[in-house]
Formats: C-alpha cells, structure tokens, sequence
C-alpha cells in the first residue's frame, strides 16, 4: 500500500509492505499527479522494502494493462514494475530516495531512479533477485552500470550481495550517510533545502544528463544547445538579482 | 572585442624532446581583478588560442590556467552576453528574443575537448561554472588543495549548455552528477581527488605553472602521434558499441 504525505513542497511516498502490482500502480499515479501539481517541488521516497513480494502473489494484473500482458508460460512480465521506475525517472523535479531499512531488489531499483539517495548508516541495500533464480526485468540493468561503473554493477547483480550503507557510499550507490539516530531529522532537512531550490533549473539539469546518457557527443552539444534555447526559468531572474544585491536567492520554481 | 591581454600565451621549452623543437603552451585566463570571469569574446579567444596551439608543431601539450587569485570564477554576470567590440556572433543572430546562446563557449569548449594534443587545467582559487566547464574539456585536472572548484551555478537558477552533461556521467560516472550539478556542491582538490575528477593535487599557495611542470614535460615528450591515435580511439569509444571501436583499432593499427 502506498502512503502519502505532502509537507509544504515536499511531496513524501512510502510504502507498507511488499511493491506489489497495485502499489507500484499507486506510486505512478503519484507521481504522474505530482508532476501536475506546480506545489510539489520535490518527491521523496521512502524505499524501505523487502521487494515484490515474490513468490506469493503480486495482486492484481492492473486493467489498464490488459492489452499488453505478455501471453505464454514466461509469466505475466514486469510491465507494472518497468511503468513506475520509468515515471519516476522520467520525473523531471527533483527526487530524493531515502533509504532506512532493508532496501531490497524492486525498491533498489526505485531508489536508483532517484537523483539523490539519502542513507542510514543502519540501512541495508541488495539485488537478490539473481538468488531466487530470476533476472530483474526493471531496467536496472541499465541504470546500475549508469550510475556506479559496470564493475560494481556487476557485483551488486551478479553476486546478489547485501550491501551496507557504508558501502554503498564507498561505490557511490548513496550520497549520504547519516547515523541512524539523526536520520529522520537529516532526510527531512535535506528535502527542504532541495526543495527551495529553483525546481526548473533541476529540470533542465536533468534533462540534458539523463537524455544525453545515450547519445554520442555531437548529439549531447545539439542536445544542450536545444535544450537551452526551448526553456525558460523564471527564476533567473532572482537568482542574478539575489546575487547582484548579495543576499540569498527567494526562488519560486517556476 | 574587449582587451585582448585577457589571454596570455606563453611557451615553456621542454628539453631533451626528441621530435624536435617543443614547448609547452600555456593559455593563462588574464582578467584577475574579475577572478578571470568569462564573457563571449573571451570564450572567442580560447576557442582561436586552442586551434593556433594545435596547428603549431612545437606545441606538444597546451595547459589552461589562470592568473591571480582564481583559476576562472564563472561566467561574467554583469556582461550578460554582451561583447565590448565588433559582435563575434554577427551573422548567426536570428531576430528572436531567445537570449545570445552560449555559441561560442560551446564552440571553445569543443575545440579543447577535440584538440589531439595533450590538455591539462590548472585548477587553483575558484573554478567555477564555466571555468569549470572547461576543465572538463581537458584531458587532465591539476588542482590546488585548497581550490574551491565545481558548478553552483543551480544557486542562481543559472545552467550552461555546453554538454558538461554528457561528459561529466563520463569521466566519473552519473551518481557524480547529482552532488556536483544537481545540488551544486563545490569540491577543495583532496575532495575533487578523492572522487576521481582531478588527476593531482598541490600544496594550497603553489605556483601551479611551477609545481605541475614534471607533469607537463612528461606528457611533452610522449609519442604525439600514438596520444593522438589513443585519445581519439578513448573518446570515440564512449559513443560507439565494443564490436565499432574494435573495429575502429583493426583499421588503425592496419598498415
């Protein structure tokens, strides 16, 4: 089940229990709302989670899939799975993972979706998915060699190895590791500063890193280049002015 | 075109070369009561200086750094685009109020990332958003210990587009992005060495252009040619499959 909490801009999502088919359905419908809404200025997920719930089952086929579930005897296929990583990679303001607990398999890979992971020194990260027998079909194989270099992607995925969070700082998995104890007031004090930051100009950083991942250099410049002349931030404005009066910047995020 | 002693060129010889005459050239940023901030016309000159150095066949390494206080504190913001001479963008204006694009910083930038002969940054004081870009162009980032270096340029809900986007998920890999771009956060160089951006460190104070000098005459005196073959096969590999770039070496390594 998905849980929801809005703090001023912060948009908080966690989960109790498995990521089962309707609660990933939930979390992209969260996050295609929030996408809307100009008052969300930042998603933070709570990971925590064993995974999918696997082998028991994952609930219900959601309908609005109907037509594509695969037919044959391979299973259904992670299209619910694959639909809510994509959205919120796809999720161009900023997303923070905050990961305390034992952060598992389908949750890693949301958490790998997220521009900045926030650890508890006490969490605990792993793909043991490879170990039940089954290859993760999130895109994850994708993402992992993205973010950390295909060495420690491999190992991660291949090994199926529990990580701790000191570790996944070491290989650069997480940005940050708070102590447990100052974890809760650490994640809450990181969204708001992100949160106060100008929201397009995150976009627009995201939109050129992500896309430009799969593009030859060439193709990055024009990228950039189009990027840059097809998008307005209002907040310029107030981040030269803020400068030229030296005082800190009041941005809207618009 | 504003004054054109904000960039110096100066050539160290190297000794002992065995390809005959070499030097290496120094591009020093020259503005250093704006901390060397770059407006278009600097950007110009860089991109002119980088294919004067690669055209010239004494010239084995180019190294980019800066003088005063700061290696490069970021783009001009006062200038806003503005050139002080004759427009370095006449003619490729279009009547649109869409700002004066970031053109030729893209062009200066391209032109140091393609230049087949060694490139080195000199990173001291700040090396900040466009200063910073250009040390990504380089094939190598000296620092100060004491540099404060990356791109805060999200603070002032500024960005540049000079595809530091995808080089940066490059050089290190795209979880790097996120502190660096994302949340703006500047690096001192133990940090920037410790997360594999810059190649070396040097005591807070050194003379740069003194202390990296070994460095720079070790990369003088290499083959010119093989640099050229590998660093071209190393960025040509980063847009192409493992099957193209082994393909590519058969055909340059084929007599």
């Amino acid at each position: 089940m998905l849980q929801a909490r809005t703090t001023g801009a912060v948009l908080r999502l966690g989960f109790e229990g498995s990521l089962d088919w309707p609660t990933l359905e939930a979390l992209r419908a969260a996050v295609a709302a929030a996408s809307e809404d100009d008052q969300v200025r930042l998603l933070a997920l709570d990971c925590a989670s064993p995974g999918d719930g696997w082998p028991d089952a994952k609930g219900e086929w959601p309908a609005r899939l109907a037509q594509r579930r695969p037919a044959g005897n391979h299973g259904p296929g992670p299209l619910p799975e694959q639909d809510a990583v994509r959205a919120l990679r796809g999720f161009v303001k900023p997303t923070l993972a905050l990961l305390d607990g034992d952060v598992r398999n389908i949750a890693l890979d949301l958490a790998c979706a997220c521009d900045i992971r926030l650890a508890s020194a006490s969490a605990t990260l792993g793909d043991t998915r490879v170990r039940q027998g089954r290859a993760a079909g999130t895109g994850i194989a994708y993402l992992l060699p993205k973010l950390i270099g295909l060495s420690q992607a491999m190992r991660v995925l291949l090994l199926g190895e529990t990580l701790c969070a000191a570790e996944a700082h070491r290989i650069h998995l997480v940005h940050e590791v708070a102590p447990a104890a100052a974890f809760p007031a650490r994640a809450e004090a990181l969204a708001a500063d992100i949160a106060k930051l100008p929201t397009r100009a995150w976009a627009v950083h995201k939109l050129q890193v992500l896309p430009q991942l799969d593009m030859g250099f060439e193709a990055a410049m024009t990228h950039s280049l189009g990027v840059r002349q097809t998008h307005v931030i209002e907040d310029r404005a107030e981040g030269v002015r803020a400068w030229r009066e030296r005082r800190p910047p009041a941005f809207t995020g618009r | 075109m504003s004054d054109p002693s904000a960039l110096l060129t100066e050539d160290v010889p190297v000794e002992g070369a065995v390809e005959g005459p070499a030097v290496v050239r120094h591009l020093i940023l020259n503005r250093p009561q704006k901390l060397n901030v770059l407006d278009q016309d600097q950007h110009a000159r860089i991109r002119d200086a980088v294919g004067a150095a690669e055209a010239d066949t004494s010239v084995r390494a180019i190294a980019l750094s800066g003088n005063g206080r700061a290696f490069c504190a970021g783009d001009d913001l006062g200038a806003a685009g503005r050139s002080d001479g004759p427009d370095p963008l006449a003619g490729r204006r279009v009547a649109l109020d869409v700002g004066v694009g970031p053109v030729l910083l893209l062009e200066a930038a391209a032109a140091l990332r393609d230049c087949a002969k060694p490139t080195v940054a000199l990173l001291h004081g700040h090396a900040l958003g466009s200063g910073y870009d250009y040390s990504l162009s380089c094939d190598f980032r000296l620092a100060a210990e004491d540099v404060n270096y990356g791109d805060p340029r999200i603070h002032r809900a500024l960005w540049a587009a000079e595809a530091w986007s995808y080089k940066l998920p490059r050089l290190l890999c795209q979880a790097a992005v996120a502190p660096i771009a994302y949340l703006g956060e500047t690096m001192d160089g133990r940090a920037a060495l410790g997360r594999g951006l810059v190649h070396g460190v040097y005591a807070a104070g050194s003379d740069l252009r003194q202390a990296a000098r070994p460095f720079l005459e070790d990369l003088a005196m290499l083959p010119a040619a093989a640099y050229a073959a590998t660093k071209a096969a190393l960025l040509r590999g980063l847009d192409g499959s493992f099957e193209q770039a082994v393909a590519n070496q058969t055909l340059a390594e084929s007599p």
